[in-house]
């Protein structure tokens, strides 16, 4: 058996598939921690383009809801009393953080939906004005305020399972993996199988699914359009402040300017890589996950022997870039099709208005 | 860059629609965009305009920016000029024109904060001969003919072809190799690690190197792990607090009994000093006190290798005013207390009288130049 591992090209690659697992298992709940603001973005993109809207703003939206869920419970800190953190570490601050977060991203997702149902303006446009809108807004704001800043209200903590779990095999792992997070991320796992299920079994995906796809075949057996889209958007916007609030009251806990670094782009990759499913823009946002443990892992010490002499050769950009290089490959219909909702990104224009 | 083009093209109209705003601003007193007029208490006595370029990045990075800007804002004050305005840079492309935004304007002293921004403040300053430039963490080095010199051959006598340019830079190896002197000895495993931004910013090259060499004059057996969370001083490198963190946990997971850890990753590095916390390690924080920039990772930062960037700034600003400044590059180090360490606070205790020792040694060493913190490892 050994022998072929020392083949060429086939050696190579075994040893590489064999190191690839193993980093994945590795830093497994890292991964998915890290896929929390990736996988969540992709769900409030999923909700926005089913049924037939694009959002490019999702950066913007998440960057806001960061802002706002750190600022907001700094200063319910200071009024509030904190009392003992409950399990998960929540306190009454970071909890009103986190309200304050959603009801910023429903809030901006408002705007893009007014943007682009109402006044069916490009829908591209409107992303991008709020990306834009958002980058300069919290940055200027976020300087106004470290001027005095209050302290920070501090954040939610991981789920932590009884001392001796860690140790049981396999399942040990695998609990440490998907349980041992935060409230934000463990509402991401949730959230992702509720909308699958959702999407093929209840009405209301069927009905999402028919705006998305086909908007007049829709109204004409009665579906409100136009309702129907807002509701999505807005409901999508709460996806996107929990994203966000995860940047600054989950994972981390303080907010600096354009800290969302692009994961709201990443995000509609993963979406669109995921062929606008919930589960599919998940695992895609899981896989920019494992791409990234992969890059952090051969720069911190590659592995000995062939496998490390070529990976160290390999320019470490190629790792980064690799999940986007699949993009591509998805999209260009090499390997399975993803085909975006028929309507997407187109406004919708009743009949008896139409004329 | 994990950075798509939208990013790209959003930071861009956005650095234009800041710099539109920094322009009206400097028109009338108002203040919009991100341009800031801080009030000064006394009345100008000294009309010297004073702009200040950031490097990519925030005004409020609570590091290196900030203090540059502090700096600025106190050298006005001390002169007596009225108060300095700021443009905060978005984007790399936009370096050349940001400072031709206060050229423009007929501003008499501009300050640039970073190395990236050398090139562009080295061309400005051979085309407006009569405008003082000050470029933070800049060397000088130009050509015969006074131009940028991309192969860092730096023929030209910077101080006579480009009088106008006080390129201020910090012996960084000093504070790092103090750092190191500091972690080897607080060690109780004998394995530290440190972690830049990039490589290729010598600066952070230099806090890394002088970091192993003063940890390993304590402790010849230390280990140490220096890593970089990027290969180019992009987003990732300086401005990732989220990336930064993971950066740290993946690494505290290899190698799991190190037990001090060195950021020099600007805000992705506050990410950094955050997952030190959480695994209850010791940090050391970089360029300014962190102690104070960043409170909520203040229960675990020992101490900060410290560059002392608003009295470097406000020192050049002086010497305009005075006018006994001095074109070319203006070396800082520990004889002019332009480094240091900062205050432990609450880890005072676990100082000891022999630790204390070695690092008064060390300044000293540093002082007469008997100590190189660029040895064994080399600095860039």
């Amino acid at each position: 058996m050994d022998f072929v591992l020392h083949l060429p090209v086939i050696g190579l690659l075994l040893q590489f598939v064999g190191y690839l697992v193993v980093v994945s298992v590795q830093n497994g709940n890292l991964i998915i921690t890290l896929a929390t603001p990736i996988g969540l973005g992709a769900l409030c993109g999923f909700m926005n383009e089913r049924s037939g809207v694009v959002n490019i703003g999702i950066e913007g939206m998440m960057l806001t809801a960061a802002f706002i869920a750190w600022y907001v419970a700094a200063l319910a800190g200071q009024v509030l009393p904190a009392g003992t953190p409950g399990p998960l570490g929540i306190t009454l601050p970071l909890l009103v953080g986190l309200a304050a977060a959603l009801a910023a991203g429903v809030l901006v997702s408002a705007l893009h939906a007014w943007l682009s149902i109402t006044v069916r303006a490009d829908q591209i446009i409107s992303g991008t004005i709020i990306n834009i809108v958002a980058l300069g807004i919290t940055g200027y704001l976020g300087l106004l305020i470290s001027q005095n800043s209050p302290s920070s209200a501090g954040n939610f903590s991981s789920l932590s399972l009884p001392a001796g779990v860690d140790g049981i095999p396999v399942l040990g792992w695998l609990l440490n993996t998907v349980i041992e997070h935060g409230p934000i991320t463990l509402s991401m796992l949730v959230g992702v199988v509720v909308l699958q299920v959702l999407l093929y079994r209840s009405r209301w995906g069927l009905r999402t699914r028919a705006v998305g796809e086909h908007p007049r075949a829709a109204e004409t057996v009665g579906i409100d359009v136009i309702a129907l889209r807002y509701r999505n958007v807005l409901l999508g916007g709460l996806l996107a402040g929990l994203a966000g609030a995860w940047f600054t009251i989950e994972y981390g806990n303080s907010f600096q300017g354009g800290m969302t670094n692009g994961r709201g782009f990443i995000a509609l990759a993963a979406l669109i890589f995921g062929r606008w499913t919930p589960v599919g823009a998940v695992g895609a946002a899981l896989l920019f996950g494992v791409a990234d443990a992969l890059g952090t892992a051969i720069r911190q010490g590659p592995p000995t022997g062939d496998l490390g002499t070529f990976l160290t050769a390999v320019p470490p950009q190629l790792f980064s870039a690799l999940p986007y290089i699949v993009t591509i490959v998805v999209l260009a219909g090499v390997v399975g099709r993803s085909v975006a909702p028929a309507a997407d990104g187109q406004p919708y224009e009743r009949e008896s208005k139409a004329t | 860059m994990r950075k798509p083009r939208y990013g790209l093209g959003a930071g861009a109209v956005a650095a234009s629609i800041i710099l539109a705003a920094c322009q009206g601003g400097g028109a009338g007193n108002s203040t919009s965009g991100s341009s800031s007029t801080p009030s000064t208490s006394a009345g100008p006595s000294n009309s010297l305009k004073i702009g200040l370029v950031t490097d990519v990045g925030t005004l409020d990075d609570k590091n290196f920016n900030q203090f540059s800007w502090e700096g600025a804002k106190k050298g006005a004050a001390d002169i007596g000029a009225p108060a300095p305005k700021s443009v905060v840079t978005t984007a790399s492309a936009d370096y050349a024109k940001n400072i031709k935004s206060f050229v423009d304007q007929k501003f008499d002293i501009i300050v640039t904060v970073g190395f990236a921004l050398g090139n562009d403040t080295t061309k400005a300053a051979k085309a407006n001969p009569g405008i003082k430039f000050i470029g933070v963490d800049q060397g000088v080095c130009v050509t015969e003919q006074g131009e940028p010199d991309p192969s860092f051959g730096c023929k030209g006598d910077g101080a006579k072809l480009l009088p106008n340019y006080q390129g201020l830079v910090f012996k960084e190896a000093q504070p790092g190799y103090l750092a190191g002197i500091v972690a080897g000895s607080i060690s109780k495993s004998g394995h530290i690690a440190a972690i830049g931004g990039t490589k290729v910013v010598p600066a952070v090259a230099n806090y890394m190197a002088g970091y192993a060499n003063g940890a390993a004059k304590v402790n010849p057996n230390v280990k140490v792990e220096l890593q970089y969370v990027s290969d180019q001083p992009d987003a990732k490198a300086f401005n990732d607090p989220a990336g930064g963190k993971a950066f740290a946990e993946q690494l505290l997971a290899k190698n799991k009994d190190v037990d001090v850890l060195f950021q020099v990753a600007g805000k992705t590095g506050n990410g950094v000093l955050q997952a030190a916390c959480n695994a209850n390690i010791h940090a050391i924080g970089v360029d300014v006190d962190q102690h104070l920039s960043t409170p909520e990772s203040a229960k675990c930062i020992v101490t900060s290798a410290e560059k002392k960037l608003t009295k470097a700034v406000s020192d050049a600003i002086k010497r305009v005013s005075e006018k006994t400044d001095k074109g070319g590059t203006v070396p800082l180090d520990i004889t002019t207390d332009s480094i240091g360490l900062a205050p432990f606070y609450d880890f005072q205790n676990l100082i000891t009288p022999e630790i204390q020792t070695r690092i008064d040694d060390a300044m000293k060493g540093l002082k007469d130049g008997s100590v190189d913190p660029c040895k064994p490892m080399k600095c860039s």
